[in-house]
Formats: structure tokens, C-alpha cells, sequence
């Protein structure tokens, strides 16, 4: 039976994040996509907290700082949902679409 | 003397008494709004002249530890208050615009809050500029792009600003993905926040080439992002057509001023590792000049005056970012680079302000922001014309204009620094600029007028415009105060080395 080492939360860390990210890229309904964002930052606060826990310091403790920026990465996604989706929904009613398709009035 | 922290908090404590007033009051006028607003900043701005100097020595725990008052800082705060009073004062002009876009019962309700958000983004501005720590940098910098994403979609019955609102998210939401990721790598391989304590451990790390150069990759893509550096500057002609145009002033200016101090803060301690440095500057230099290249030739064809300030405002970051490439060589450092981009983004918020000033008033009254709505608009209002006139060659580099200067010092950072290749491309985009400022120009003094009426422009607005071409030419010619207010007393940046 193998403990679980850092490489093993980074990987899952860094799976999360290429999950997150190629959702961004391929998927078209911003929902989704919005959904796959959230995902990318959920993979930053992991691998915070594995590092800030196999950090230990001279003390014995391990460094809070980054526990503390787990917190603030927390509330800045919650922000930044409340935000997206009252965009996506007064684009919904204006439109009534959450494709990317669709938005494309801006071009030259 | 204050603490210099009392700045932010008197911006947010004004934030929120304005929310909560236009909340509980019945006035259909929202006027009042940014009047008081712009009072309270210009005191905000006066105090931050008489601010304490942070403690020489810094306890651990102790709020210092998140935040410097260095010149350079302080410089970048009053930036962010010039810039939110000049887009309140757009704002007043705007009113008409935005009241048709917004749906409600009475006219005028639910545009309060237009007028609201710029003082908290102000607020994170201003944090930004004086964090010294990654946690501080972050929630400073969520701050600015959370209330930018209200403000991009805030006409939410016009789609352009709604499809410019979504792209804003998507693309905003996705560089905080990467810059966070890149903040863990760099928590993960120091174990600190602290950006000193942070290039002390960086320098010291050995055979972990490949993960520091991981970190910092995502780091700038991030960032990148937020400055619109070429190969991750897509969203910025559509998301600067479609916002609000006092909008799309505050976010070339605001937000390019933060991206830029916040890209010197984090690189300085990656630059600290000699053996990743030659790479680092050359991954630089080469966005710089992908940046001079795509923001100053696509901006030839535009004839969408918003469209066409918003490649310029990408090529501005090509210069800019021709400043960052070009600190390795130069013996001062960072210090000296940082004042160069100080005074260019200053340079930069003067023109930029005054050009969407006359925007403004001249496409609340055509109804169109192409450039030909502006033919013969110096028979119509000669002054919005010399005004706009003043901006365009600011922004083109016309010698005695403090836009001038700013590119100057630039040039002179590339050239100390030996990047002939960069130096030839800044000169041969400088000269693509003059092109399709001019074309502004002569649409103004040479084409005739299809509607003789004269502007109506307020008198607020035509004495910050007045204000605005004054200073271009006073900072232009002599460009000394703002340098000096820069660099301060020179022995706090250099404590920093």
C-alpha cells in the first residue's frame, strides 16, 4: 500500500486544470464553459493546500499563507459566478442563446 | 500625515455610502451620484499628497508585510484616481446613451449603480498598486476584474455590450485560471507570498530550471492576458467596441496600468535567477514585438473610432512591454524601467481620457462612433476638434506632447539595452501610427461636415478637456515632476535590490 505523496495531488491538480482548460477551448455553450473556469481554479486551490501542507516549516507548522489564498480563490469564484451567470441570463433573455456561435455581431 | 492605507478605505467607504443613498433614494436623477463621487476623489487625490512614509522596519505579521507605500506605488494610486474622475466625468456625458440600453419602469433607474462600480475598481487599483504580497495582488486584482465585467455588460439591452460582457467573463475568468495556477507553482516551489521573500528563495533554488520556467510561463499567460500582450490580445477590439465607451476608457487605461505593475512585481524576482534570465527577456522581447506588429497594422483599415483606440491600445502595450524586455541590460534595473512605464501609462492616461472625452460627446450626438462622424467637426466645434487633435498626435508620438516623451524614454531603455531588431520595429510601427491617428485628423480639418450643427458638449466635460490638453503639452515639454514623483526619494527603490 503506497502513501499519497505531493506528485500525487499535483497530478490530479494538473489534470483538473488541462480538464478545466480544454472544456474552455472545446466546448461551446457557455455554460459549460463557464462550469470548466470554475473547474480551473479548483485545481489551483488543491495543489495550495498540498503544498502549503508538505511544506512544513522549521516549526513543524506548514505555511498558512497559501491555505489563506485557498480562501480568497474560494470567494473570488463564488463573486465571479454570482456575476457570470446574471450576464449569461440578460444575454439569454436578450438573445435566447448560450451558444458561442451566436455571438459573433462584434466583427469588422 | 495619514496612512497611506486611508486611501483605499476612504474610496471604499465613499463605494458604499453611495450604493446605499441610491438605494433609499427616490430622485429619478442620477446625477448627483458622480458629482459626489468626483468631489470626494479629487479630495482622495489631494490627501495623497500628504501621506506617512511606511516604517522603516517592518515587523512580521504586521500590515507592512502586505503593503508598500514606495513613490512608485503612490504614483500608480493617483493614476487611478485621475483616471476614475475622468471617466466619471465621461460618465455624465454618457447618461443619455446608457438610458436608452437599460430597461426599466422609470426612466433613469438601474444607471445608479454605472456610477458606482468605477470607485471600486479604483479601489482595487489602488490595492494593487501597493501589494507586495501574492495573496494581496490576487484579491486586489479579482477586485478590478470583477466590477470590470458588471460595468463591460452593464447595458443589458444592447447585445454588443452583452456579447462584449461574455467575452469579457470567459476570457477575464480563464487568465485568473492561469495566473492562479502559476501563483500555487510559485508558492509551491518557495513556500512564500511575499514577493521579496520570493525571489530570495527563487535565486537560491538550484536544478529546478524547468519548474520555475513552468510557473512563470503561466504567470504570463495570465497576465498577458490582462495586458493584452500579442499572442492572447483577441478579446480586446470586440470586448473595447462593445462596452460602454466611459467603459472601454477606464479598461484601456485601468486596467493596462495594473497589468503592467502587476507583470513588474512578478517578474522581478524571476529575473533574479541568472540562469533562467537570457530566456525569460527573450520570451519578452519577442511578445513585444509580436505586440508592435499586430496592434499597430491592424489598426490600419479600422474605421470604428473605438475599434481602432483599442489596437492602438494594444500597440501601446507593445511599447510598453519593449520597456519590460529591455531591463535586463540597463544598470539601474528595475527601478529606472519603472519609472518609464510611470510615466508612459501617465502620458497614456492623458491622451487616452481626452480622446474618449470628445468620443463621447460627439457619438452621443451622431449616434455612430465611425470615424467619418467626425468629418469637418472642426467647422462644427473647433474645440472638441483640437482637443481630439491633441490626443491623436499625444498618442501618435508628435515631438512636445507627453506621448512623445513616454516613447522616447522607451526607445532609450531598447537602445541602452542593445535590441536593435525591436528598436527598428517600434520605429516603422511609430510610423504606422502616425497613419491611422492622422486619418482622425484630416477626417476632422479636411472633409466637409454632412450636419453643421455645433456639439453640445457641458462645461465640466470642456474644462477637463482643457485641463487634459494642458497637461499634455506642460508634461510633454517638461516632463520632470512626474519623473521625480516617480522615483522619489531614490533610496526606498533601491532598498528593494
Amino acid at each position: 500500500m503506497q502513501t499519497l505523496t505531493l506528485n500525487h495531488y499535483l497530478l490530479a491538480s494538473g489534470l483538473l486544470f488541462s480538464l478545466g482548460f480544454a472544456g474552455v477551448m472545446l466546448r461551446r455553450n457557455i455554460i459549460t464553459i463557464f462550469m470548466c473556469l470554475e473547474l480551473m481554479l479548483n485545481a489551483a486551490n488543491l495543489s495550495l493546500v498540498a503544498f502549503s501542507r508538505f511544506h512544513v516549516g522549521t516549526d513543524g507548522l506548514p505555511n498558512y499563507n497559501a491555505q489563506v489564498l485557498v480562501f480568497f480563490i474560494i470567494t473570488v469564484a463564488a463573486a465571479e459566478v454570482a456575476v457570470g451567470l446574471a450576464v449569461i441570463v440578460a444575454l439569454y433573455r436578450a438573445r435566447q442563446t448560450t451558444h458561442v456561435e451566436d455571438l459573433q455581431s462584434l466583427k469588422f | 500625515m495619514f496612512a497611506p492605507i486611508t486611501l483605499e478605505i476612504l474610496v471604499l467607504v465613499l463605494g458604499f455610502a453611495l450604493l446605499l443613498a441610491e438605494s433609499f433614494s427616490n430622485a429619478p436623477s442620477k446625477r448627483a451620484l458622480p458629482k459626489i463621487a468626483l468631489f470626494v476623489l479629487a479630495w482622495v487625490f489631494a490627501f495623497s499628497f500628504f501621506t506617512a512614509p511606511a516604517p522603516d522596519t517592518v515587523e512580521p505579521g504586521s500590515f507592512w508585510n502586505f503593503y508598500s507605500a514606495s513613490p512608485i506605488s503612490m504614483m500608480f494610486k493617483r493614476i487611478a484616481l485621475l483616471t476614475t474622475m475622468g471617466v466619471l466625468v465621461m460618465s455624465l456625458d454618457y447618461e443619455s446613451t446608457l438610458a436608452k440600453f437599460i430597461p426599466s419602469s422609470r426612466p433613469g433607474a438601474g444607471t445608479g449603480e454605472f456610477y458606482i462600480l468605477p470607485l471600486f475598481t479604483c479601489a482595487g487599483l489602488m490595492l494593487m498598486a501597493s501589494a507586495t504580497d501574492l495573496v494581496m495582488a490576487f484579491a486586489a486584482l479579482e477586485l478590478v476584474t470583477i466590477s470590470f465585467y458588471v460595468q463591460v455588460a452593464y447595458m443589458r439591452s444592447n447585445s454588443a455590450s452583452l456579447e462584449a460582457g461574455i467575452k469579457y467573463l470567459i476570457l477575464g475568468a480563464l487568465s485568473t485560471g492561469f495566473f492562479v495556477y502559476g501563483l500555487t507553482w510559485v508558492f509551491g516551489l518557495t513556500g512564500e507570498t511575499h514577493f521579496d521573500k520570493v525571489a530570495l528563495k527563487l535565486a537560491a533554488l538550484e536544478n529546478s530550471d524547468t519548474a520555475i520556467l513552468f510557473a512563470l510561463l503561466l504567470v504570463l499567460v495570465g497576465l498577458g492576458f490582462k495586458v493584452a500582450a500579442v499572442p492572447f490580445q483577441s478579446w480586446v477590439p470586440d470586448v473595447y467596441q462593445g462596452a460602454p465607451t466611459p467603459v472601454t476608457a477606464f479598461l484601456s487605461v485601468g486596467s493596462k496600468a495594473a497589468g503592467f505593475l502587476l507583470l513588474l512585481r512578478v517578474l522581478e524576482p524571476f529575473l533574479g535567477v541568472s540562469s533562467i534570465q537570457p530566456k525569460v527577456l527573450a520570451v519578452l522581447g519577442t511578445m513585444a514585438g509580436a505586440t508592435l506588429i499586430y496592434g499597430n497594422l491592424a489598426a490600419l483599415p479600422q474605421n470604428n473610432l473605438k475599434r481602432l483606440l483599442a489596437y492602438s491600445s494594444i500597440g501601446h502595450a507593445g511599447y510598453l512591454l519593449l520597456a519590460v524586455a529591455s531591463v535586463g541590460a540597463t544598470v539601474t534595473g528595475f527601478g529606472a524601467v519603472g519609472t518609464t512605464i510611470g510615466f508612459y501609462l501617465f502620458a497614456y492616461l492623458l491622451m487616452t481620457v481626452l480622446g474618449f472625452l470628445v468620443l463621447t460627446a460627439v457619438s452621443t450626438q451622431t449616434k455612430g462612433e465611425e470615424i467619418q462622424h467626425f468629418n469637418g467637426l472642426s467647422k462644427r466645434s473647433p474645440f472638441l476638434a483640437f482637443a481630439l487633435l491633441v490626443a491623436m498626435s499625444s498618442l501618435a508620438g508628435v515631438p512636445l506632447t507627453a506621448g512623445f516623451y513616454g516613447k522616447f524614454l522607451v526607445f532609450a531603455h531598447a537602445v541602452n539595452a542593445q535590441l536593435w531588431v525591436l528598436v527598428g520595429l517600434g520605429v516603422v510601427t511609430v510610423g504606422a501610427g502616425f497613419y491611422y491617428y492622422l486619418r482622425v485628423v484630416a477626417a476632422m480639418y479636411w472633409y466637409e461636415p454632412t450636419d453643421t450643427a455645433p456639439i453640445h458638449v457641458s462645461s465640466l466635460s470642456k474644462a477637463v478637456m482643457a485641463l487634459l490638453v494642458v497637461c499634455i503639452f506642460v508634461f510633454g515639454v517638461n516632463p520632470r515632476p512626474i519623473l521625480s514623483a516617480l522615483q522619489g526619494a531614490p533610496a526606498k527603490v533601491a532598498a528593494a535590490h
